[in-house]
């Protein structure tokens, strides 16, 4: 059991309950979008909540979520004390504090300018700053975890850092690189527009800047439920995993390819050329070799365990593994959904079809699918796996789980499906009404309904979620549950390459590329004259 | 102790490395020589100019220029918010400002922006650029009023701004707000969700403190209500055409003659 089980669940906590409230939220969202009539439907009000449900989607649950699951790994797969417990816990503060000046600053109407920003359109010095602190707490947990391999392997000489941990540092030192884009961002831009001490804003250049941050986040959020195909799912199902090495690479790759690749946001944008777009373009296309990657080790690993489990013939193997396990039912679900999300983002990111989806409802759905699909539905999956580490109390039954895994699945597809048709019709993005009385698009009236209907479905199965880990009275009463155990590979590494147990090598191949990818197009707004905007102020009234 | 580097690291390293190396170069000649050069013919370019394009060093797209247009297009409002416009503004001093103020604008608008008339607009609390705008239009002749086109004539660009910096730093009382619930009133409704079916954004999605909307928009709230109505109507017939991309010309033009008195008792606060 971890000895700081009360910082993890304190992180995962928070994480969970902000997760409730914005899914709530997101239904009021579709409501108002739909012909249907919605309470306060007003487009203030709307982007006011799609803020909130952003910014608690993608920056708090996230962050959190990944702080906590990171802390817990490095006690149970290091089989050592967390180092800087105190740091760990003024991390935690730091970002508490955070959180509460943003969401304060959104609730009091100062900050509607999305998650992403959207400068010239400026919020609340608060709100930023609250981000700000947000980041400063995940940088402190990155160090901690930088810290934590490097005196696993100082004592340790020779022998492997475990696969788990090995992933969530690959996951920090991503994080460290994708976080400087944003942070450029706000220090040079965005706070000087919010101060007064600029009038102007070099909108080309700041969103070239949160470009860089924007793709790599979304890896940020996606490799913890890869660290748990990788190292949860195969031992869940009752086998081990086909190679540890492939795990390792899938992981380096990531970090590799998903940096130098956020220009394909802006294939539509004209501050950029042709050039630059394809190299990000081509790059961006190789991230699709750790994802098969790992499709393929997974599907390996699940068959060993189905075959050991008495599975026979070509498929028989997937009718035998135990699907009423939560961590099973959970890889099969988020496999099926990656390979739809995954389809619709090989469209986004091609050059060329990009233009007939770009700013329509086709790519709200692809990233719900990806990170509200298979993401999500990992961190349910981990949140079962652990909790009974946390809480010393056993589930009584995994029935409930079950329910709310399929129950978010199928609402996913349900809310994702229409988004995706709709896009595909032309439904723009990031508009709070429709007028169903124009004849163009009243079609489109009963899919949005159908959205709601999944995106009702979506909100349950989270209310569910948050239920079924609370502590309940009539659980047994507390016990000593066993340490935890991450998959076993098939041939446990011995002795692996320097380049697989460390991050020197690739630190350095992702500087080169960033250099190669985003060097001439940030450099090029410093040689002329660029175009400044006026900043449009959203707060102070 | 470090680990030993064996052969197996380095080789690792090196490979690593020129598989990188490998995949960075295929995009960079792909991206900057063979497309630009497979494309060029088709765009009229030569191969430099091509390459060119393609990494950002020269601008602009390929595509063929379109046939000049004769008639050059005049704009009403010679006002453009550019960074050095913007600068005027920042920079203006508020004591010059009130000075001129009681001086030249007291007399009606009141020493403290609280207008004496109903006709006569407020002028306490609304923002700079939007005063700003208006006086320099009154001088350019983009908007004519009797007085208002003198008194703008007689002053300088940089006197202008001083006043409106003056009367913006009144800070009023906003009677009515962004963060108003929704009733169910239709003139409410109007102001704050607009009316899709007529193409009509809400009013507050420029005309509220801190709306984000363009600079020139004013604050409506507390105005007075003859004022409003009567510079409603003014757009709605095209008399007035002083507003940017002819916004205030298209949404009062779809506006009833009642919607306009009542939005001018709203925003006044009386309705």
């Amino acid at each position: 059991m971890p000895i700081n089980r009360r910082l993890i669940l304190a992180h995962f906590w928070l994480a969970f309950v902000v997760f409730a409230a914005a899914c709530a939220l997101g239904v009021w969202q579709m409501w108002v979008r739909s012909p249907l009539a919605a309470p306060q439907d007003v487009p203030e009000r709307y982007y006011q909540s799609v803020t909130a449900h952003g910014v608690s989607m993608a920056y708090v649950l996230t962050t959190f979520f990944i702080m906590g699951f990171g802390y817990f790994v490095a006690e149970t797969a290091l089989k050592r004390e967390l180092p800087g417990k105190t740091w760990a816990w003024a991390a935690y503060g730091i970002a508490v504090v955070g959180v509460l000046m943003t969401v304060m600053s959104i609730a009091a109407g100062q900050a509607s300018v999305l998650y992403t920003f959207y400068p010239p359109m400026t919020a609340t010095i608060w709100f930023y700053v609250g981000l700000v602190l947000v980041v400063v707490g995940s940088w402190i947990w990155c160090a901690l975890m930088l810290v934590a391999m490097a005196r696993f392997k100082r004592d340790n000489p020779g022998v492997p850092v475990p696969l788990a941990m090995y992933a969530t540092v690959a996951n920090a030192v991503m994080w460290l690189w994708t976080t400087v884009g944003v942070a450029a961002e706000i220090l040079f831009q965005i706070i000087p527009a919010v101060m007064g001490w600029t009038q102007t804003i070099d909108v080309g250049l700041s969103r070239t800047l949160f470009s860089w941050t924007l793709h790599a986040i979304v890896y940020f959020w996606l490799l913890p439920a890869y660290i748990a195909f990788y190292t949860m799912a195969p031992r869940a199902a009752g086998g081990r995993l086909y190679s540890d090495t492939m795990g390792r690479l899938s992981f380096v790759l990531f970090l590799l390819y998903s940096l130098p690749v956020g220009m394909h946001h802006l294939f539509m944008d004209p501050e950029h050329s042709t050039g630059f777009k394809f190299v990000q373009m081509s790059l961006t296309a190789l991230v699709s070799i750790p994802t098969l990657l790992t499709v393929f080790t997974i599907s390996a690993s699940l068959e060993l365990a189905g075959r050991l489990r008495g599975g026979k013939g070509l498929l028989g193997w997937i009718r035998a593994l135990p699907w009423d396990r939560p961590m099973v039912l959970a890889t099969g679900l988020a496999f099926f959904m990656l390979w739809f999300g995954g389809g619709g983002g090989l469209i986004n990111m091609s050059y060329g079809m990009n233009a007939m989806i770009h700013n329509t409802s086709w790519v709200t759905a692809h990233f719900h699918l990806i990170f509200g699909g298979t993401v999500i539905l990992m961190y349910f999956a981990i949140a079962y796996e652990i909790w009974p580490s946390l809480t010393r109390q056993p589930f009584r039954s995994a029935t409930l789980q079950r329910f709310q895994l399929w129950l978010w699945a199928v609402g996913m597809m349900v809310m994702t499906i229409p988004w995706h048709f709709l896009g595909l019709q032309g439904q723009w993005r990031r508009v709070a009404t429709f007028d169903y009385s124009d004849p163009r698009i009243s079609a489109w009236g009963p899919w949005v309904v159908v959205s709601l209907v999944g995106g009702v479905m979506l909100l349950v199965s989270a209310l569910l979620f948050v239920w079924i880990l609370i502590p309940k009275r009539y659980s047994p009463a507390p016990a000593p549950a066993p340490t935890y155990a991450f998959a076993l590979a098939v041939h446990p590494p011995h002795r692996v390459p320097a380049a697989l147990n460390g991050f020197f090598l690739w630190n350095i191949l992702v500087a080169v590329l960033m250099v190669a990818a985003y060097g001439f197009p940030i450099l090029q707004f410093f040689m002329g004259d660029a175009p400044q905007a006026v900043i449009h102020r959203l707060s102070g009234g | 102790m470090p680990d030993p580097v064996t052969r197996e690291d380095r080789r690792w390293s090196l490979w690593a490395g020129v598989i990188v190396a490998g995949v960075l170069t295929f995009s960079l000649l792909v991206g900057f020589v063979v497309l630009p050069l497979a494309q060029a013919p088709n765009a009229n370019l030569d191969a430099w100019t091509a390459i060119c394009r393609a990494v950002g060093l020269q601008p602009g797209t390929p595509a063929q220029p379109q046939p000049p247009v004769s008639a050059t297009a005049a704009p009403v409002s010679q006002v453009r918010w550019t960074p050095a416009t913007l600068q005027i503004l920042d920079a203006a001093d508020l004591r010059p400002g009130a000075a001129l103020a009681s001086a030249v604008c007291a007399d009606c608008h009141g020493a403290e922006g609280f207008s004496t008339s109903a006709d006569v607009p407020q002028l306490a609390g609304q923002s700079a650029p939007v005063i700003y705008k208006q006086l320099t239009d009154y001088r350019s002749g983009a908007r004519a009023h009797p007085q208002m086109t003198d008194v703008a004539k007689a002053l300088t660009e940089v006197q202008l701004a001083q006043i409106a910096a003056y009367y913006a730093g009144y800070r009023k009382h906003d009677a009515l707000g962004r963060s108003q619930e929704l009733p169910s009133d239709p003139i409410a409704r109007l102001a704050h969700r607009g009316d899709p079916s007529r193409g009509l954004a809400p009013c507050e999605s420029c005309h509220a403190r801190a709306s984000g909307g363009p600079p020139e928009a004013p604050i409506l709230t507390g105005q007075r209500a003859d004022y409003l109505v009567s510079q409603m109507k003014a757009f709605k017939t095209g008399q007035r055409r002083n507003d940017v991309y002819r916004r205030m010309r298209d949404v009062a033009g779809a506006l009833t003659d009642d919607e306009i008195a009542r939005l001018g008792q709203f925003y006044q606060g009386v309705y």
